[in-house]
């Protein structure tokens, strides 16, 4: 779980941030949603550590991370997990070596042990006979895939997706989507996206929470926000042409 | 431990994967390097080759041994030159008195040489050394002798027309004999040879008896006048056993000096040479030619220093979102500043080695053109290597710096 209270940020005196708070519970699939420059970028970025807020308390599972010594938050960031967007392996790299990159970054197992490790993540992902291949030679939805098993390689509590789909086919999305909504129940973890996809809001979203302007303007599932009158939201949720002859 | 032998590990085939995946800039980032480190090896090599030649040539020509001689090897400042022109040269009959008279020489010999043209049949090899000497020379220098003999004591003292002659000039007029027992003609002249000197090949000071045809004083007195200037007479003189050279040296001067019956006041008018003189002048020139090279070749390797900080700064703009990404899954500073240090100091590397390899073709070269021994030392090859390690280093630290303490938000920002 993580508990966001009053996050405040700024750059250069513009702020970013307003006063966000919210929950991200244990074993869903938590959606931050908004327009380009509304926030969720840097909320996400203080969520795992790579800001700093300059207010406002994040606790994982009941700790404040602001408060945390170096070593503690070295701890904490070893439960975390990210998918970037695009994949982000490294090219240099078979598909075998980029799971195994974070477990070298951060476990002590025997090499034996993260080749079982790795082995097992590429299993989950529904990946079989890619291990020595390059990320060059596999398609956008596997390249997609390696990343999950990769951000998941470490048994995280905690997962963080940056636009996990964007780029693919609707079709291969919507596996994606499904597979870190699978992941995120089987491994017990909190996984918070970012997305723009309107698809995988209503796929996979648990919780779903809006940003607009730097503020929380609204929180719900994804059954709620069909329902909404928030004028803002609808903005956003019906902003295609497609979106709006649904509703019709 | 295991852990940082694993992250060094890792970060090494990072630094690997980057060189090799940029060939044509890390080629071209190396040529400074390559360029630097060849230039320093190569004048190194020479300059190994060339002390140890002559150093190979004083030690033939004997640490203990003094020539006695009209003009000295080593001239001071303001050299009076036209002090030494009237001096008188060494003569034969000097070499008794000097074996007499002295108690610290074991052996000495006379010697007179000219250049002449040797033949036998119609074969023939134009400037060889055609050196007369007295009987005790095999005591004086070392002499190896790979086919026949060395001249006899009767023959020296009868002046008989025999030589031992070098290894050049046996190839040259011999190249499908056996030269023993041949004779060879100069000055009109046949004299049979005895010997053959053993293979020795340039010396520093043309000292070497490759190109010698040595023959009795008293036989080639009777063609030229061995007493003139022109033909630099001399006398080598060896010190005994537990005889220092300077003691030798003033021994000799007193002898020499009773000889040429000169007053108290009056100047020697004889040189004393010894190859050690001779060592520390070589040592002086040595130091300065080894000091060009480490600037011709030091201006060469802090360009191709600059061209790899260059290299290396590009190569961490390039690989910015990926500094972001490493970190974000874990990477500390000193992994990524290992990765780009390590990639610095293998592109350096590689500079070097291959500097090297040019050099190893190059004194290959001139050995075989100069009939010399130029060939790369296992020392010159570590000094090349460590040399293009640290300049990797150096190079390469302010860029791995820079990268390690890159914010990771910016870093992966930069990803597309």
């Amino acid at each position: 779980m993580i508990k966001v209270e009053n996050i405040t940020k700024s750059f250069e005196g513009v702020p970013v941030l307003k006063e966000v708070t919210t929950l991200f519970e244990r074993g869903k699939t938590n959606l931050i949603i908004g327009q380009s420059g509304s926030g969720k970028t840097v909320l996400m970025k203080c969520l795992v550590g790579l800001l700093e807020s300059d207010s406002g308390k994040i606790m994982f599972d009941n700790l404040d991370f602001n408060k945390m010594s170096f070593a503690d938050r070295r701890i904490i960031r070893k439960q975390l997990g990210m998918l970037f967007q695009g994949g982000a392996l490294f090219d240099s790299l078979t598909v075998e070596e980029n799971v195994i990159f974070p477990l070298n970054m951060f476990s002590d197992l025997s090499q034996e042990e993260k080749l079982d490790r790795a082995n097992f993540c590429l299993q989950r992902v529904n990946l079989d006979n890619v291990n020595h291949l390059y990320p060059s030679e596999i398609s956008g939805g596997m390249k997609k895939r390696v990343a999950i098993a990769r951000a998941i390689a470490n048994n995280p509590s905690f997962l963080f997706c940056d636009e996990p789909n964007s780029g693919l086919d609707p079709r291969t999305a919507i596996v994606i989507d499904k597979l870190i909504s699978e992941i995120t129940q089987e491994f017990n973890m909190t996984t918070v996206i970012n997305t723009h996809d309107m698809n995988s809001v209503m796929e996979i979203g648990d919780k779903v929470a809006f940003l607009y302007k730097g503020e929380l303007w609204w929180e719900g599932t994804r059954f709620e926000i069909l329902d909404t009158d928030n004028k803002e939201l609808n903005d956003f949720v019906y902003a295609s042409e497609l979106m709006r002859t649904l509703k019709k | 431990m295991i852990l940082l032998a694993r992250l060094i590990k890792e970060s090494a085939r990072f630094a690997l994967n980057s060189v090799i995946a940029n060939k044509l800039r890390t080629i071209l980032t190396l040529l400074g390097i390559t360029i630097g480190i060849f230039s320093i090896i190569l004048v190194f090599s020479v300059l190994d080759g060339l002390e140890r030649q002559v150093r190979n040539s004083i030690q033939a020509l004997g640490d203990n041994v003094v020539y006695i001689q009209k003009w000295p090897w080593v001239f001071e400042d303001n050299f009076p030159w036209w002090r030494f022109v009237n001096r008188p040269v060494p003569q034969l009959r000097e070499l008794d008195a000097i074996q007499s008279r002295t108690f610290s020489v074991e052996a000495a010999a006379f010697l007179a040489s000219t250049s002449r043209t040797i033949e036998h049949q119609s074969n023939s090899i134009e400037n060889a050394a055609l050196v007369g000497t007295t009987f005790d020379y095999d005591k004086v220098r070392l002499v190896d002798i790979s086919e026949g003999r060395f001249i006899s004591p009767t023959e020296f003292g009868s002046g008989r027309n025999v030589v031992v002659i070098g290894a050049q000039i046996a190839e040259a007029i011999f190249p499908d004999l056996d030269p023993i027992g041949k004779q060879v003609k100069f000055f009109g002249r046949k004299a049979e040879v005895v010997g053959v000197f053993k293979k020795e090949g340039t010396g520093g000071f043309g000292d070497s008896h490759d190109n010698w045809v040595l023959t009795p004083i008293s036989y080639l007195n009777q063609f030229v006048d061995i007493n003139s200037e022109r033909y630099n007479p001399q006398i080598m003189a060896k010190a005994k056993p537990g005889i220092t050279n300077q003691e030798m040296i003033d021994d000799l001067t007193g002898v020499m000096r009773a000889l040429r019956r000169l007053k108290p006041a009056a100047d020697d008018n004889f040189a004393l040479n010894e190859t050690s003189l001779l060592s520390k002048q070589m040592d002086g020139v040595f130091a300065i030619i080894s000091m060009a090279g480490w600037i011709i070749g030091g201006f060469s390797i802090l360009v191709g220093g600059f061209g790899i900080a260059n290299i290396m700064f590009v190569s961490v703009r390039e690989r910015t979102s990926i500094i972001g990404i490493q970190k974000a899954l874990g990477a500390k500073k000193y992994f990524i500043l290992l990765q780009f240090l390590f990639e610095a100091i293998v592109l350096s590397l590689i500079g070097g080695a291959v500097g090297l390899l040019i050099a190893f073709g190059v004194t290959a070269l001139i050995s075989s053109l100069a009939n010399m021994d130029f060939n790369l030392t296992l020392g010159n090859i570590l000094l090349g290597l460590n040399v293009s390690a640290l300049i990797g280093l150096v190079s390469g630290f302010v860029p791995a710096w820079t990268a390690s303490r890159l914010d990771p938000v910016e870093a992966i920002r930069s990803n597309g």
